[in-house]
């Protein structure tokens, strides 16, 4: 049954990686074929679902699904091309900034759904190519959301994984070094793109003369909308004192949102992607299946073997193998396989550190290629669909180095910081 | 039952080696939602709709966008239009499943109500009759409970 499991999983995972199928298809059918085979019980697959993360990817969706219509984010995403004047520097600080933040707030995949399409317009109205700016903002997302616990998927299954990691623990400890690696990362990239990105005075000073907020007269709500948007925010920073879990506060959230901003109920939940909540689901269940193998122990008793024990080489083998493995898998169903592992290896004592070192690297190692989070897949296709085509390795050349830049300032704050 | 091949039908369609010039011209003159697009047996390979002519007219990211009433017609329009003149349909053809000649009111009513797409190819053994739009199945369906004189199958 062991090799059963490790075959399951490695062949979706191959699956996933090269795009044959549909993930949602590949995880679904390998947490059925888990079950068929008798890798796992019936009970014991519907055990392995984590039902926290999805409620918080679910509430969370719903929040973000009410709120574009008001137009806010186009509004943030012109205003930040305007105040670049048309400087290319100023114009990637700018759009990296905000898709960072709206990253750690949102999530990395909902930041990207949002800005690219305004940022392919910008490009188009500024006559510059979308591709680097596009790049650069896929890059930001997935760096600002290393900073929160909701900002990318691997930080939502490590702070339901681990209750001990609240809110401000993430803010606290990923903040500060996602934003230093930001901050040097857009800069190296503005360096970079800076000659493909040069505007014409007079393209700059017609975006400059549009006026943002006009989409936003006509929107119903936006008041209301804001201020649960917010409000949900700030009940992520004080969860611990108000002893709710992520996930209650993101379904809270998305209930208020409901009640006060949703007209049609239905219509308003047809804003969850369902497919990505069905592919964590499948994720869950073939994750169960190798636990229950025992499968999970093994990959941790040979890290430690490897390791020999040391906490700073085990975390220095998390942070670049969980980093390695994203780039070449996914940062999803690569941590989801870590989570028990990183259990295993802390045994009963909580060291907080190794999970720190496992959510940069899940989150900066995807990055690296176009595969490596989703936030890259759905910007590829984007951009795809308006006609506009970035190879694997055009995104390659600059994913990978700046991944590795990363991880560097990653080691070295997990080494001066936390091991 | 009244049978579709007896309603008025717009024998509106362009073949599939068409560009979108072509396209957007047979559409604009036939005055209906939606033309064919044929094969060189006339048979129906998709159709080409007002919202695929707006795809083709405008750069494709807009229809990810969801807040554009900032723009003006000039930023967005420039150059775009002779650009995309000489392109070819097919991308822009949408395949739908043809109604019959033989169907009834009561089926195209509920294929209307499934499709995307506001017009439905009408063919006979395969062959392309015309192009039946909601606005044309409402009319028939207003003036036979009107009890106006509808003609009948066999009459």
């Amino acid at each position: 049954m062991e090799v059963a499991a490790i075959a399951i999983f490695v062949g979706a995972l191959a699956v996933i990686a090269f795009e044959f199928v549909h993930r949602t298809k590949v995880a679904l059918v390998g947490a059925a074929l888990m079950v068929i085979v008798g890798v796992l019980s019936q009970d014991e697959a519907i055990e392995a679902i984590d039902w926290a993360t999805l409620g918080l990817l679910a509430g969370m969706m719903v929040i973000v699904g009410l709120t574009e219509p008001t137009g806010v984010f186009t509004y943030l995403a012109l205003r930040v091309a305007q105040l670049s004047r048309g400087d290319p520097i100023k114009l990637v600080f700018l759009l990296a900034g905000v898709t960072g933040l709206l990253s750690a707030f949102l999530d990395n995949l909902t930041a990207i759904l949002l800005v690219v399409p305004i940022t392919l317009l910008i490009a188009d109205l500024l006559r510059v190519s979308a591709i680097p700016l596009v790049v650069v903002e896929v890059l930001a997302s997935n760096i600002g959301g290393t900073a929160t616990l909701i900002g990318d998927p691997p930080n939502i299954m490590i702070g339901t994984h681990r209750p001990e990691l609240g809110f401000n623990d993430f803010v606290v400890n990923l903040a500060p070094v996602a934003i230093l690696t930001l901050v040097t990362v857009t800069a190296v990239l503005a360096l970079l793109f800076r000659r493909q990105l040069r505007v014409d005075p007079a393209r700059a000073a017609e975006v400059g003369r549009l006026d943002p907020t006009r989409d936003m007269r006509g929107a119903r709500n936006v008041g209301r909308t804001l201020a649960v948007l917010l409000g949900t925010i700030v009940a992520f920073f004080l969860h611990g004192l108000l002893h709710l879990e992520p996930a209650v506060v993101a379904l809270g959230g998305a209930t208020v949102m409901l009640l006060v901003a949703a007209d049609d109920v239905e219509s308003a939940l047809e804003r969850v992607e369902w497919s990505t909540l069905f592919f964590f689901l499948g994720l869950f269940v073939m994750v169960g299946g190798l636990e229950q193998q025992g499968v999970i122990d093994e990959v941790a008793e040979w890290l430690a073997d490897v390791t020999g024990g040391s906490r700073v080489v085990e975390g220095m083998v998390i942070l670049w193998g969980a980093a390695a493995g994203s780039a070449l898998v996914d940062n999803i169903p690569f941590t989801a396989a870590m989570i028990p592992v990183v259990d295993s290896i802390q045994g009963d004592e909580f060291d907080d550190a190794l999970w720190w070192s496992l959510a940069l690297g899940a989150c900066f190692g995807g990055n690296a290629t176009m595969i490596a989070a989703a936030a890259n897949v759905a910007a590829t296709g984007i951009l795809e669909r308006s006609g506009q085509r970035i190879s694997f390795v055009r995104f390659l050349a600059v994913g990978l180095p700046v991944t590795v830049l990363s991880l560097l300032i990653a080691t070295a704050y997990l080494l001066l910081f936390q091991l | 039952m009244t049978q579709l091949r007896r309603l008025p039908l717009v024998r509106a369609s362009v073949p599939e080696t068409a560009t979108l010039g072509d396209a957007a011209l047979e559409l604009t003159r036939a005055g209906v939602p939606a033309i064919a697009v044929l094969d060189t047996l006339e048979r129906v390979r998709g159709v080409f709709t007002s919202e695929g002519l707006l795809r083709g007219w405008y750069p494709p990211y807009l229809a990810e966008l969801r807040h554009t009433a900032f723009l003006d017609d000039d930023a967005m329009l420039a150059e775009r239009a002779d650009e995309v003149r000489g392109e070819p349909v097919r991308p822009y053809v949408e395949r739908v499943e043809p109604l019959d000649g033989g169907d009834s009111r009561v089926h195209a009513a509920e294929r209307f109500l499934h499709a995307k797409v506001d017009a439905l190819p009408v063919v006979d053994e395969g062959r392309f009759l015309g192009m039946l739009s909601i606005g044309a199945l409402c009319a028939a369906t207003v003036e036979h409970l009107a009890g106006s004189q509808e003609p009948q199958d066999g009459s």
